[in-house]
């Protein structure tokens, strides 16, 4: 090797600019723009059959009989599937509850009684859609009704109609948070606030894809291939396995495009189950795609959660000591991922304020309605929602300025990473410093003016302020906080990143993505530990838990890529990494430290000589490999699995307290509505987001999700609601009734990112996709601020006649939505 | 979201149209399909034959008719209404009205007489017709001609018989000193009603003529005590507002999951006074 | 109470196809299984979403409220008539990735021919009257604002988008 400088006309690899931080296009694009995606409904398998759900129309009832001799006569009908099959063929699920609420008994299809309308109770599988559909008209089932209950808190007493035996109530779970000493701040505060009652209500985030999936049994290998969009397959694995009693490793799950899922995608494994049975029972793939008017009554929706006789010590200064409040939790029919909305919520216990002394006496009760499901935003959202109304209503009932309260109350800049009294630690972030810019870019001062000049005009103005958080990552040991018993902690996700035969990068994820850019964001991240650029990564669409690898956490939930995924993939490019520079090493025979990777090429300080580019390394670990050193040989792959594993302990049961999750983005809103005082309506004049979510690493996609996230918000508080009557029926189960949010009336936020890096994270980003809700915070804020405090805002829905009755017609309740004791 | 089985006819004259709409006993029309398409996926009606007029020339003819009328075949789509200058010189705010019923697509597709003939609480142009006094040809063998007030029985049931179809709306014209308002309360842009007034309102100083109907009730109902309290009246906001105040004749709204029975009253007096407002700031 | 069969000739995406269809088939089970054509996607049963948009004879029309015998003798576009897997992206397309407009996918091909039939008609548009023209497309991830900015973004360069 010479060391003599000729003259060169070979320059040494430029370095490759840095891809995290920047907003490059997204990679999914391309396929999705063209109509190239592809979603559950479109998978096809040769000779599948189509299947129908048969529904209750009751909420409450025992089953006499199916019959399903007349479906079955039909030519061109497969097979048909009861509830008395499923208990004879199948295991009641598992349970996530302690005794008594464990011994619940949930099946694929309703076994011997209805709990709620719109309840699977028996399936048809035909030649065609609308064979299947026909045919599912001419099964009949004898139904004797039973008592109905549809009101939580109603639920939660004796005498109350009960919906499972075996617990003896509908109390599914019970548990009780108690840190500081909230009786003693009420002794001793100089004011108490008292707020009878609050209401969040029921909504849906209501995918535009509805659930579909087609299922095969083999009958050769036993290989049970699911094609669906479920969002979290190893999840719905510890139920489908045990239930169906097969191993793991025969449920093959794959998903390409999702068509969102915002969590109502994790508790469709009971369809799965009972496709698996009409698999194998007909020998044949079973293809199911729900309705839109299936999915809002047959699939899961958010918690509805009612909150009674809050009292919340406040200072003169202004200083919050904390809250005491008693919860109860609609989570419908069947527990399925609840009662974790029990401890999920106590995240973000004190909200963003340093509250000290916090009581809550939790509920999770069970009702003849709907299923819950982890609707974006799960649990936090609902508390969260809590929590800025108790500071709203005590700052407008005490006369406190909105803005000055949150100031004095909000954990401070410095003093991250801050515990909880409940030991969760928020990571980072700056709320004042959000809260700063979210006024600035609404032009707090202008509103004001305006909203002054706008009295007695016929419309009134009224700005908002919704604080909210995003905790990501969870510690799946809080499971234990609910159920001792449980064997769950901490969290992990894989990613598989290798050099390919031809030395390309190519990576596979865990996650299961819906629309949140995984393939960009991680090749982004995996290009720049490898020295490329992001066009040169190649990440495998979709999930495939037969391709890519997983662990018991693997799939898309709960605001956590930016971590876990991200630091799956990270990790194990760092390994290939390690490999091409052992691999280099070796060869060019120098010490890696020497060894510059960029631009696919490995080099001794850029030394043209002394090169090899990622082909030739690939084929000399891959096709070459007798010419490595046999140590060499032994120690690369260029194939690396790793697995991120956040630093998690064991929370404790005792205390119900621990490191929940890792970390915790914020959003600080800002809203300004016009009321028509003549009508009620409401319409958003502007509207301001700060978020922070650590490192950014493609800001575009950061800003997307926290546009979707608020659109979700604004729908629900003014317009989207689930409602049902005494007799347990939705009522507003179509697009046609269920009011979805459209574009002329979705605002076109006003946003900025003020990043705050994580100290825990690999790259210092936090997950951020559910939002927390920042809306439903904001405009009961702002809807309160042109209300003044003569009525208070109770609920988290309100729509044109609820405004029009808390201007022109409150209630009792509305009047005495909140009491001022002083001392 | 599956239809159950029919059989389909595409006439391509009304008589032929007719014929088959009378020898048929369950048939059903079919025009834009922009509600019966989800009847039928909801199996709310199962009709044996679907009779798809939509493309029967006669039946999209805009025209300004010999007494000054402006007859609509009833198969004509939302957008060519809107788009048409002979509606957009005649009644502008039928023009207006149209353009902003639901969204693009379903104006591409959406007739005049499928709405008129659904008759649902929160169909766009009932109210209107009946303020206008607008008259509507049925066509069996031979045609007759109904008043708006009398075509309108209850909900998704009209003057339309059994082997009948809806030809022609036909709109009086507006006189000089005449003015129409429509007003409607919406939950979102372009959206479902939760209540709706509409106001013909003759005006020369002093208010001498007025029409109002009350949408989103079962059916499109006058209302007799605001038109006599308008008469004479100078059009002052406050006047107007007195006269307005009066609204709720004959109209008994559904409560429902949307709203109450009581806030749609309270609600038909408000669009009745922004209705009748609009009517005399319009006038040519 | 039968099913009646009727051969139709549609146009679609620039091809003729002459197919017999059920009475009660809908345009977009059409497009989708009888063609093939899978980028129409299916969101509600209702009308409500348009997910299913496709252009019909020039116009922006929900596929599913539409029978499959009701295109008889005219010209549908899909999205997989705007470009095809090899070729490059239309501007419109090329502004949804500029301006991130796109997250599931699954909206995205309804809002690309409801945008591509708005901006045929009305090639100059303000903000407002792009926001009221979309109101027939439901979107539950992007919260609309980028595929505002992508319309808008679309819109200045004045030919077919």
């Amino acid at each position: 090797m010479s060391t003599q400088a000729p003259i060169r006309t070979w320059a040494p690899p430029a370095p490759v600019e840095k891809s995290v931080g920047q907003s490059i296009p997204r990679k999914e694009d391309g396929r999705l723009l063209k109509g190239q995606g592809m979603f559950a409904d479109d998978v096809w398998m040769h000779r599948m059959g189509y299947v129908h759900f048969v529904r209750s129309p009751h909420a409450h009832a025992a089953i006499l009989d199916v019959d399903v001799s007349k479906a079955l006569q039909v030519d061109g009908v497969h097979a048909t599937l009861t509830g008395e099959e499923v208990r004879r063929l199948t295991d009641r699920y598992p349970q996530i509850a302690p005794e008594p609420g464990g011994r619940l008994k949930d099946y694929c299809l309703a076994v011997g009684k209805v709990r709620f309308a719109g309840e699977p109770v028996a399936a048809v599988m035909a030649e065609t859609r609308e064979l299947a559909r026909d045919a599912a008209g001419l099964v009949d089932v004898e139904y004797a009704p039973l008592p109905v209950v549809t009101d939580a808190t109603e639920a939660a007493t004796d005498g109350a109609p009960i919906l499972h035996t075996e617990i003896g109530s509908n109390v599914g779970w019970n548990g009780l948070y108690d840190f500081g000493d909230v009786d003693w701040a009420l002794e001793h505060s100089d004011h108490v606030v008292r707020i009878p009652h609050l209401h969040f209500h029921r909504f849906s985030s209501t995918p535009l894809e509805c659930n579909a999936a087609v299922v095969n049994w083999d009958a050769g290998t036993g290989v049970i291939r699911i094609e669906s969009n479920n969002q979290m397959p190893q999840f719905a694995a510890l139920f489908i396995a045990p239930a169906l009693g097969v191993r793991t490793d025969q449920l093959q799950f794959n998903s390409q495009d999702i068509g969102g899922a915002f969590g109502l995608k994790l508790t469709n494994y009971t369809n799965i189950t009972a496709l698996a049975l009409l698999s194998r029972k007909a020998n044949r793939p079973a293809k199911w795609t729900e309705y839109r008017s299936e999915h809002l009554v047959g699939s899961c929706h958010g918690n509805e959660r009612t909150f009674r006789d809050i009292e919340v010590p406040v200072m003169a200064d202004g200083q919050i000591l904390g809250f005491k409040v008693k919860v109860y939790d609609d989570v419908g029919a069947y527990m399925r991922y609840e009662p974790l909305g029990g401890v999920i919520f106590s995240q973000v216990l004190p909200g963003c304020y340093r509250f000290q002394h916090l009581q809550v006496d939790y509920h999770t009760v069970l009702t003849n309605k709907t299923p819950i499901g982890p609707n974006r935003g799960y649990s936090r959202l609902q508390h969260l929602w809590l929590v800025e109304r108790i500071v709203d209503i005590a700052a407008t009932q005490l006369g406190l300025d909105p803005v000055a309260v949150r100031r004095r109350n909000y954990v401070k800049a410095d003093e991250f990473p801050y515990e909880t009294p409940n030991g969760c630690l928020y990571d980072s972030g700056d709320y004042e410093a959000s809260l700063d810019r979210a006024l600035e870019l609404i032009d707090y001062e202008g509103w004001r003016e305006r909203q002054r000049a706008a009295a007695g005009s016929g419309k009134r103005i009224g700005i908002g302020i919704g604080s909210t958080l995003d905790s990501g990552t969870n510690n799946f040991g809080q499971a234990r906080l609910i159920n001792k018993n449980l064997p769950y902690s901490g969290n992990g996700e894989a990613a598989i990143c290798k050099l390919d035969l031809q030395g390309e990068i190519s990576v596979a994820l865990g996650s299961v993505p819906q629309g949140q850019g995984h393939e960009t964001t991680t090749a982004q991240v995996v290009a720049d530990a490898l020295g490329v650029t992001p066009d040169e990564v190649w990440v495998q669409a979709g999930a495939d838990s037969a391709r890519n690898s997983y662990t018991a956490f693997s799939g898309t939930y709960a605001s956590q890529f930016a971590v876990t995924g991200i630091g799956a993939a990270l990790g194990a490019a760092r390994q290939v990494r390690e490999d091409i520079v052992a691999v280099a090493a070796c060869v060019l025979e120098c010490a890696p430290e020497e060894v510059l990777v960029v631009g696919g090429i490995a080099s001794v300080g850029g030394d043209e000589e002394r090169a090899l580019t990622f082909a030739e390394i690939a084929n000399l670990v891959h096709a070459n490999v007798g010419a490595l050193p046999p140590d060499v040989a032994d120690a690369v792959t260029l194939n690396r699995r790793f697995v991120y594993r956040p630093p998690f302990g064991v929370p404790d049961w005792r205390t119900k307290s621990g490191h929940l999750t890792l970390t915790y983005a914020s959003q600080i809103h800002v809203c300004v509505v016009e009321i028509d005082d003549e009508t009620g309506v409401t319409t958003v004049l502007d509207y301001a987001i700060v978020d922070e979510c650590g490192t950014p690493i493609n800001p575009q996609i950061i800003e997307g999700q926290v546009h979707g996230a608020a659109a979700h918000g604004i729908a629900a508080v003014l317009q989207e609601t689930l409602e049902y009557d005494e007799a347990g029926q939705l009522l507003n189960g179509t697009f046609w009734d269920y009011h979805v949010l459209t574009c002329p009336d979705t605002p076109m936020f006003k946003t900025d990112n003020l990043p705050r890096p994580s100290p825990f994270t690999p790259t210092g980003s936090k997950g951020m996709g559910e939002g927390g809700g920042g809306p439903l915070h904001a405009v009961c804020s702002a809807l309160q601020d042109a209300l003044g405090p003569t009525v208070v805002v109770t609920d988290s829905h309100n729509p044109i006649e609820r405004v029009w009755r808390l201007l022109h017609a409150p209630s009792p309740a509305d009047r005495g939505g909140a009491t001022v004791e002083s001392r | 979201m599956l239809l159950p089985s029919f059989e389909y006819e595409r006439p391509d004259t009304i008589e032929e149209a007719v014929l088959l709409l009378s020898t048929n006993r369950n048939a059903r029309v079919l025009a834009g399909g922009q509600t019966l398409l989800n009847a039928l996926k909801l199996r709310i009606v199962r009709p044996d034959v679907l009779v798809d007029v939509s493309r029967i020339p006669e039946l999209h003819a805009i025209e300004r008719t010999a007494d000054g009328s402006l007859a609509i075949g009833a198969a004509t789509t939302y957008d060519e209404i809107a788009g048409s200058q002979v509606v957009r010189d005649m009644h502008p705010v039928v023009a207006s009205m149209t353009s902003r019923i639901v969204d693009r697509q379903v104006r591409a597709r959406g007739t005049i007489g499928g709405n008129v003939c659904l008759a649902d609480p929160t169909s766009n142009f009932p109210p209107l017709l009946v303020a206008l006094g607008a008259r509507l040809r049925v066509r069996a063998a031979q045609a007759r001609e109904v008043d708006a007030e009398a075509f309108f029985f209850a909900p998704y049931m009209t003057a339309v018989r059994e082997g009948e179809l809806l030809e022609t709306v036909v709109l009086p014209p507006l006189r000089a000193d005449e003015g129409l308002g429509y007003e409607s309360l919406q939950v979102g842009t372009d959206s479902w009603a939760l209540a709706r007034a509409c106001a013909v309102v003759r005006c020369n100083g002093t208010i001498s003529e007025a029409r109002v109907a009350l949408g989103c009730g079962p059916v499109p109902v006058r209302q007799p005590s605001v038109e006599q309290a308008l008469i004479g009246c100078e059009p002052t906001a406050e006047a107007i507002g007195a006269a307005a105040a009066l609204a709720g004749d004959g109209f008994d709204p559904p409560a429902d999951v949307h709203a109450s029975a009581e806030f749609r009253v309270q609600m038909a007096k408000a669009m009745a006074r922004r209705a009748v407002l609009a009517a005399v700031q319009g006038r040519s | 109470m039968g099913d009646s069969a009727h051969p139709i000739t549609v146009t679609v995406n620039g091809e003729r196809h002459e197919r017999v269809v059920m009475g009660r088939q809908l345009l977009v089970h059409f497009l989708r299984e009888t063609l093939g054509l899978r980028g129409t996607h299916i969101g509600c049963d209702s009308g409500n979403c348009g997910a299913c948009t496709v252009i019909c004879d020039g116009k922006a029309i929900k596929s599913c409220m539409q029978l499959a015998v009701q295109a008889d003798g005219r010209e549908v576009e899909t999205v997989e008539g705007l470009a095809g897997p090899a070729d490059p992206p239309t501007r419109l397309q090329a502004a949804f990735t500029r301006h991130h407009g796109v997250q599931c996918g699954y909206c995205t091909p309804g809002f690309l021919m409801s945008a591509t039939a708005l901006l045929q008609e009305r090639p100059s548009l303000s903000r407002e009257e792009i926001r009221r023209g979309l109101k027939g497309n439901v979107c539950r991830c992007t919260g609309y604002v980028n595929i505002v900015l992508a319309v808008e973004d679309a819109a200045q360069g004045g030919e077919r988008p």
